[in-house]
């Protein structure tokens, strides 16, 4: 990262979902000069960033190195993922399901009904969105047809609640976060129900940017593994994923523009010049060598085309099959073939790859092996 | 700026993600407090109806936009809530306290008429304590020192035929410091402007901040009508207050958009407005930024807090790029968010508990990163640092010149008596 002050980078990235975050990474780990422009967060609020790896495989090109890259980050940004290319767990949801995954974050990762006997699913007096009764009997029956044996129990537990305050995942939240007294008063009313089992199932509340420290020291005093449930947005586990990755994108040097729509791509003579932002008073210029658009599922009107696809190696191209400029690629979403519940690990593989072309490394996406 | 956040907002835009909720500073440190999606868009929905829900929660939004930038959707969640709070009926000792708040312009030209005897009485106990039982202001915070106003457009030299910028100083600079003022011009002469000082009032944040749309407006009219001159010559305007600069880009437009004349004005003043740093960084595109530092003779540790203000500008973090060019400065992003003190927010006695809260996120960093000096250019942010954590807090625009060698101002390109840079002028980028 060079030690001066310009609106001039070497890669422009547009969109803050898990595209865009792993495609700045990529880039910053070459040593690029990275802005990330989004008009906001990806959709962090509506789950966990769970990857669930669908119609592809160890041989799907590029796949395992950016599996491991993203497993690598997430560990840097304190909010390390775990898994791999042919693993399958099962993780409970809040409907008492459970989801199939590759990866999912350590937070959750042992919530597998192979990991553990007995699993206390544990619910918060007030907390309406969480039903432990109803969870448990379902994880219970779901967890028997998976040839499972784990038996479940539901349990409530009271906290105390500031005057005026709604209980919500939120407040919580920013309570582990901000509050050293809350977090034991947790600890107090988990550890009566954390002797008896070794798995304790709790509504996601651990902290907006909490890490690694701050979660597995409850898990020590408690002497039991815990497993986080994603509530209805917003999605704490979700957020905190995309908080430590922001401040660790930060910290290697990512230049973020956070809150402003891209209004125009500057394209000209088949290529992008920069993109134009809109910000108060006139829109912001920002100039670079390469575009990567992690905008997601309904953002193609950026493109000056009515109708785009796109190529292997994840230039956007028109109708005619004539690539609409050679320093754009594409990631994540934007794609348009990405199944709604795989697309974490379509927004991994492609942001990946892109963050690499940007920095001159050829990695390849073969767009015929997925569905 | 995009039409739907500027005007009419589309209600449906707003999706119930809860992006909002998750970004404001308030949810974060006061438990009841509903929350932007709640008071934005929700309650939005109920005032178009006719259905009654005023609530003196709109009193604590600290306007400081992080709602709108993290919100996916573009809604202009905090508008709604200025416009709510504006029509928000308060008790008559607020009332009375917030008239006052909302024209800090009229309360520093009054101030300084004797700057010492109000400094003396700003600053005894017993005036404090009077001013928390009948103003409702906290007894806990110092008031700014005032200063005689003798800021003005410098006696340049005939040589410097640099380009013409005017400095738009806000009330804070032109009451509180205008040491700072003088040194802002003196950057800008430095880096190749002519400045001028702009002969207007405060800029109306503080108005509007206090509900108070009419003098809001009224400071809007008096300030576009006195630059349109200059940037119709041609002239950028420059703001060094983060607070200023968000309302000269934005707030006009809102505030004069029914009157089509000051409208098309307030967008021509928008569009010529720039941050102190961010021009200087367009300087610095251009080849133009005077980089004649002083060598490093000791390192000097700072932290940078970004204003709200200057996060919802969207030119990215101008000055802290531009201080760790500085030889021998070490500086570090805070990134800890809002500082709580919201202009005169930290000042009412109510709010004064959920201005420390929110800002103890901040004082924490500061504190663990233990710099000489914090860095900021928000002068009620400034304050507020100082407040709560002890450390030192200026304005970077100090650092900056502080750090240019002495015969910086020979090597300025505005030096050169044809008003054209000479390569052999060029300062070296060491
Ligand atoms: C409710 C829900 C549940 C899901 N569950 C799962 C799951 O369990 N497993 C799974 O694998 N996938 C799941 N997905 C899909 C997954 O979230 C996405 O496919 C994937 O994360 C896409 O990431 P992305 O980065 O491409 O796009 P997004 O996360 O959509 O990010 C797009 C980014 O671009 C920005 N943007 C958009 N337009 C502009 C513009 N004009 N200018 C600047 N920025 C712009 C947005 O603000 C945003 O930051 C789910 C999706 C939803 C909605
Ligand atoms: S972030 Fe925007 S869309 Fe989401 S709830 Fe808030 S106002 Fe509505
Ligand atoms: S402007 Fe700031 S304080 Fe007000 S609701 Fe939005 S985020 Fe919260």
């Amino acid at each position: 990262m060079s030690n001066v002050a310009s609106n001039h980078f070497d890669v422009i990235i547009a969109g803050a979902g898990v595209a865009g975050l792993t495609s700045a990474a990529a880039a910053a780990s070459r040593g690029l000069r990275v802005a990330l422009v989004s008009s906001g967060p990806g959709t962090f609020v509506f789950g966990a960033g769970c990857v669930e790896i669908q119609n592809m495989n160890s041989k799907t090109p590029s796949l395992a190195e950016a599996i491991a890259f993203f497993c690598k980050l997430t560990d840097l940004a304190g909010c390390g993922f775990y898994g791999a290319i042919d693993e399958h767990r099962y993780i409970p949801t809040i409907l008492g399901s459970f989801q199939a995954v590759s990866l999912a974050p350590f937070y959750m990762w042992n919530g597998d009904p192979s990991a553990s006997n007995e699993v206390a699913v544990v619910g918060i007096k007030g907390l309406s969105s969480f039903n432990s009764q109803f969870i448990a009997e379902r994880l219970a029956t779901h967890a028997s047809d998976l040839g499972q044996s784990a038996a479940y129990v539901a349990k409530e537990i009271a906290l105390s609640v500031e005057p005026g305050a709604i209980p919500g995942t939120l407040r919580f939240g920013h309570r582990y976060d901000r509050e050293p007294r809350f977090r034991e008063e947790l600890r107090n009313a988990l550890k009566p129900i954390a002797s008896n089992v070794d798995l304790i199932a709790l509504p996601g509340i651990l902290g907006l940017k909490s890490g690694r420290k701050e979660i597995e020291w409850l898990e020590r005093e408690l002497g039991c593994m815990i497993c986080e449930i994603p509530t209805l947005p917003p999605s704490i586990p979700g957020l905190r994923l995309f908080n430590r990755l922001e401040v660790h994108l930060r910290k290697i040097g990512v230049e973020f523009f956070l809150g402003f729509p891209i209004q125009q791509l500057l394209i000209k003579e088949g290529r992008c010049k920069g993109v134009l932002l809109e910000t108060p008073g006139r829109p912001q210029k920002i100039t670079s060598e390469t575009l990567i658009l992690a905008t997601g599922q309904f953002s193609g009107k950026l493109l000056p085309t009515p109708s785009f696809s796109f190529t292997t190696d994840l230039r956007p191209v028109d109708s005619t099959g004539a690539v609409i400029a050679d320093n754009i690629f594409a990631a994540g979403a934007i794609l348009q073939n990405t199944p709604a519940h795989a697309g974490n690990a379509i927004a991994i593989l492609t942001g990946y790859v892109c963050g690499m072309a940007a920095a001159g490394v050829g990695a390849q996406y073969a767009q015929g092996s997925q569905g | 700026m995009r039409k739907d956040r500027k005007d009419e907002v589309s209600l449906d835009n707003c999706l119930k993600c809860t992006d909002c909720n998750t970004a404001c500073p308030v949810v974060t440190a006061h438990p009841a407090y509903p929350g932007p999606k709640r008071l934005g868009p929700e309650l939005e929905r109920m005032r178009r109806e006719g259905i009654e829900c005023d609530t003196e929660w709109v009193e604590y939004c600290l306007g400081c936009h992080r709602c709108d930038l993290a919100c996916p959707n573009q809604v202009n969640v905090s508008e709604l809530i200025a416009r709510a709070k504006a029509a928000h009926k308060k008790t008559p000792v607020r009332r009375l306290r917030d008239f006052w708040l909302a024209r800090p312009g009229l309360l520093g030209k009054l101030n300084t008429i004797v700057p010492e005897v109000t400094n003396f009485s700003l600053g005894l106990k017993p005036v404090r304590k009077l001013m928390s039982m009948f103003m409702k202001i906290t007894p806990e915070r110092k008031f700014p020192a005032y200063t005689k106003p003798d800021l003005r457009t410098p006696n340049v030299v005939a040589m410097n035929k640099g380009e013409r910028v005017v400095f738009f100083p806000g009330c804070f600079i032109q009451y509180n410091q205008p040491e700072l003022g003088r040194r802002v011009l003196e950057l800008l002469e430095l880096n190749g402007f002519q400045p001028e000082v702009a002969s207007t009032g405060c800029c109306g944040v503080p108005s509007l901040a206090n509900g108070n749309s009419e003098e809001a407006y009224k400071r809007a009219t008096a300030n576009v009508n006195s630059m349109m001159e200059a940037v119709n010559s041609g002239a950028r305007i420059v703001t060094a207050c983060s607070s200023c600069g968000h309302m000269l880009k934005t707030g006009f437009a809102h505030l004069l958009e029914d009157d089509p004349d000051l409208a098309t004005k307030a967008a021509k003043i928008a569009a010529n407005t720039y941050d102190l740093a961010e021009l200087l960084v367009a300087q610095q595109d251009a080849g133009k930024f005077n980089t004649r530092f002083a060598p490093a003779t000791a390192t000097l540790k700072l932290a940078y807090h970004a204003p709200c203000h200057q996060k919802s500008q969207g030119i990215g973090r101008p000055w802290y790029h531009l201080l760790r060019q500085v030889p021998g400065v070490e500086i570090e992003d805070l990134n800890a968010g809002c500082c709580g003190m919201s202009g005169t927010f930290g000042f009412k006695e109510e709010k004064y508990p959920v201005s420390m809260e929110v800002g103890g996120e901040l004082f924490a960093a500061i504190s663990a990163t233990a710099p000489q000096a914090v860095v900021t250019e928000c002068a009620t942010c400034q304050m507020q640092i100082e407040h709560g954590t002890g450390f030192k807090a200026v304005h970077p625009a100090i650092v900056l010149l502080n750090a240019y060698a002495t015969d910086a101002k020979q090597y300025s390109f505005t030096a050169d008596t044809s008003g054209k840079p000479k390569d052999d002028n060029m300062p070296s980028c060491a």
